[in-house]
């Protein structure tokens, strides 16, 4: 493949980057809540809770950047809806077609989870949810919205791999892995901060959400080592100044391998908030410079 | 019944009749001078423009829908030369990757097989322009949508041959029915090959075939076009599948994480017992 005539989509980081990120994280926080729920047990809810009223607020911020970088963005409706036919349209194959819709689902999924723990917490009153709230919807939403949030955290690197772009292409098929697997790490690191900010971080649900974070990290620097063989010489952007700073001192090395050894240290000594607290923060900085670094190189 | 074109390079002698005639039918603006500095050069230069070739444009682009290349090849003892040309346009993929890529059904294919943006319908959401394997649709900032070559469908619909066709004083770019133009082409291949010289045709297989395509006298490479393009989404179900399968680890990992509903029993009857 001839690289130098596939032309960039010039999408623009601070919108699109910043896009996978948040969506990313949302969809993480949810599904790991939504695990939780369904398989941990019903005495100990502080990390689905805390999941839902991270999952919420975040994702009401995403249609601000991705409207923002459309062209035309009062059009943005024509996702939906054929224009000239009236009718809904779906695009199979086109998964910027198919994340609109999922996007979609996605947001009632967490939107009624967020309303059913405002409701569950006595924060607001619903009859409709008081009466069932602790039945089976909630069960339910976890099912579609953690199967919704496994889509929005993958398909925007299959989106990136299914174009002509010759980093993009070469990455292929594991851009989609990498991003479920940051959005999980990313989500956790949510969690654990919104745990820490109502402190409510002790006990065996946050050991388990560490254990479930350290192999999550772990098969990211797999993903990404394996990435960067299959990219090979188009890999080549990510060696130069501005990658070198993002990518590899600030994702590979601040953002997951840093974390990684503070976890594995001192995963039997309780250690001051401080510290805990930076390590999450450099956790979800690594998360996002990864999607800008990764959107940027195939752009150049 | 499709409709398309057949570009013959070894008898274009780039005049670029055809992207004037381009830029006249489809009124599109020309491309103003960018003036910059660049460093060592005490005046202004346009860099938007080649400078050193008589090639003007360098690529495709939303108001340039054609593009003649110029292809100086020099040996290294400056002996030996040959001056190629390719006027280069959309190629109308029988299975188009922008096409497939747009989420708003934005772009369509008419009944002559011809691939069309439709301005009203397009969002500007950029997609469809790396999901082309030829580097071809791009974005115009003035209308906030994708554009390229319509293979003048306003005309083709009402009888008439492309513009650019219709200008080329060489007849090297040929516009007729498919099968019409294969035929052609596969004379003026033989015809060459029985002269002993290089030619290839660019376009029976790739994407499917292309609508537009190509006799060259030398590799894609060197005219600018892929060797080897893949229409992006046919990796598609490749990447689901290994994201699926991700999908399907965090899951697991989450589950012997989480399944504290089973360690718990355990535990209670452990202490039972
Ligand atoms: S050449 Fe590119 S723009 Fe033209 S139909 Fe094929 S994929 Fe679409
Ligand atoms: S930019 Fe327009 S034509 Fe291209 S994929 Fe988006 S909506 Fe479709």
């Amino acid at each position: 493949m001839s690289p130098e005539i596939i032309q960039p989509p010039e999408w623009a980081w601070y919108y699109i980057a910043v896009y996978f990120f948040v969506a990313g994280t949302s969809a993480g926080a949810y599904f790991i809540g939504a695990m939780e729920e369904l398989f941990g047990s019903g005495r100990e809810r502080e990390v689905s809770r805390a999941a839902c009223y991270i999952a919420f607020p975040l994702l009401i911020l995403v249609p601000i950047p991705l409207i923002a970088d459309l062209g035309r963005p009062e059009r943005f409706w024509h996702l939906f809806i054929y224009n000239q036919g009236g009718y809904p349209y779906l695009n199979l194959i086109s998964p910027m077609s198919v994340g609109s819709w999922v996007l979609l689902i996605f947001s009632v999924c967490t939107l009624l989870s967020f309303l059913d723990n405002l409701v569950a917490d006595r924060v607001i009153s619903f009859p409709l949810f008081s009466r069932y709230y602790n039945r089976i919807p909630r069960r339910l939403y976890a099912v579609f919205g953690s199967l919704a949030g496994f889509f929005i955290a993958g398909y925007t690197g299959v989106l990136l791999n299914v174009t002509a772009s010759p980093f993009w292409a070469a990455t292929s098929p594991f851009m989609g892995a990498l991003f479920i697997v940051s959005g999980a790490s990313t989500g956790a690191a949510a969690i654990s901060l919104y745990l820490i900010w109502r402190r409510r971080n002790s006990g065996g649900e946050v050991e388990r959400l560490e254990a479930f974070d350290r192999v999550v990290m772990v098969s990211e620097l797999v993903l990404i080592a394996l990435l960067l063989i299959l990219a090979g010489r188009t890999a080549l952007p990510l060696m130069t100044l501005p990658f070198v700073a993002m990518f590899w001192l600030g994702t590979v090395a601040l953002g997951i391998v840093a974390p990684l050894w503070f976890k594995y240290r001192f995963r039997r000594h309780p250690f001051g908030d401080a510290p805990v607290l930076a390590h999450y923060l450099c956790i979800l900085a690594g998360g996002l410079l990864l999607r800008i670094s990764l959107l940027q190189a195939g752009q150049l | 019944m499709a409709k398309g074109m057949f570009v013959d390079t070894t008898i274009c002698t780039g005049c670029k009749a055809c992207q004037v005639a381009c830029k006249q039918w489809n009124g599109l603006s020309a491309e103003p001078a960018h003036f910059g500095k660049r460093p060592g050069v005490p005046y202004p230069v346009a860099d938007n423009f080649t400078g050193d070739s008589y090639d003007n444009t360098g690529t495709l682009s939303a108001t340039d829908w054609r593009h003649v290349r110029f292809i100086e090849q020099i040996d290294e003892s400056r002996r030996e030369k040959r001056w190629l040309f390719s006027s280069d346009s959309c190629k109308h993929c029988s299975d188009a990757g922008c096409l497939n890529a747009c989420p708003t059904k934005a772009i369509v294919r008419t009944d002559l097989g011809n691939v069309v943006v439709q301005q009203e319908t397009c969002i500007g959401c950029k997609f469809c322009i790396p999901s082309c394997p030829y580097g071809v649709i791009s974005f115009s900032e003035e209308t906030g949508t994708a554009h390229k070559c319509t293979l003048c469908n306003d005309r083709i619909h009402n009888g008439l041959g492309t513009a650019c066709a219709k200008a080329c004083p060489t007849g090297s770019i040929r516009f007729g029915e498919l099968a019409d133009l294969k035929k052609r082409a596969d004379a003026r291949l033989a015809q060459l090959k029985g002269k002993g010289e290089q030619a290839r045709i660019y376009g029976y297989e790739e994407a499917d075939g292309l609508n537009v395509f190509y006799l060259f006298a030398d590799r894609p490479k060197v005219y600018g076009q892929p060797e080897d393009p893949v229409v992006p989404q046919r990796r598609l179900v490749l990447c689901s599948l290994v994201t699926i399968l991700t999908a399907l680890g965090v899951g697991a990992a989450a589950l012997v994480s989480f399944r504290e509903r089973l360690n718990g029993r355990d535990e209670e009857e452990n202490h039972e017992s």
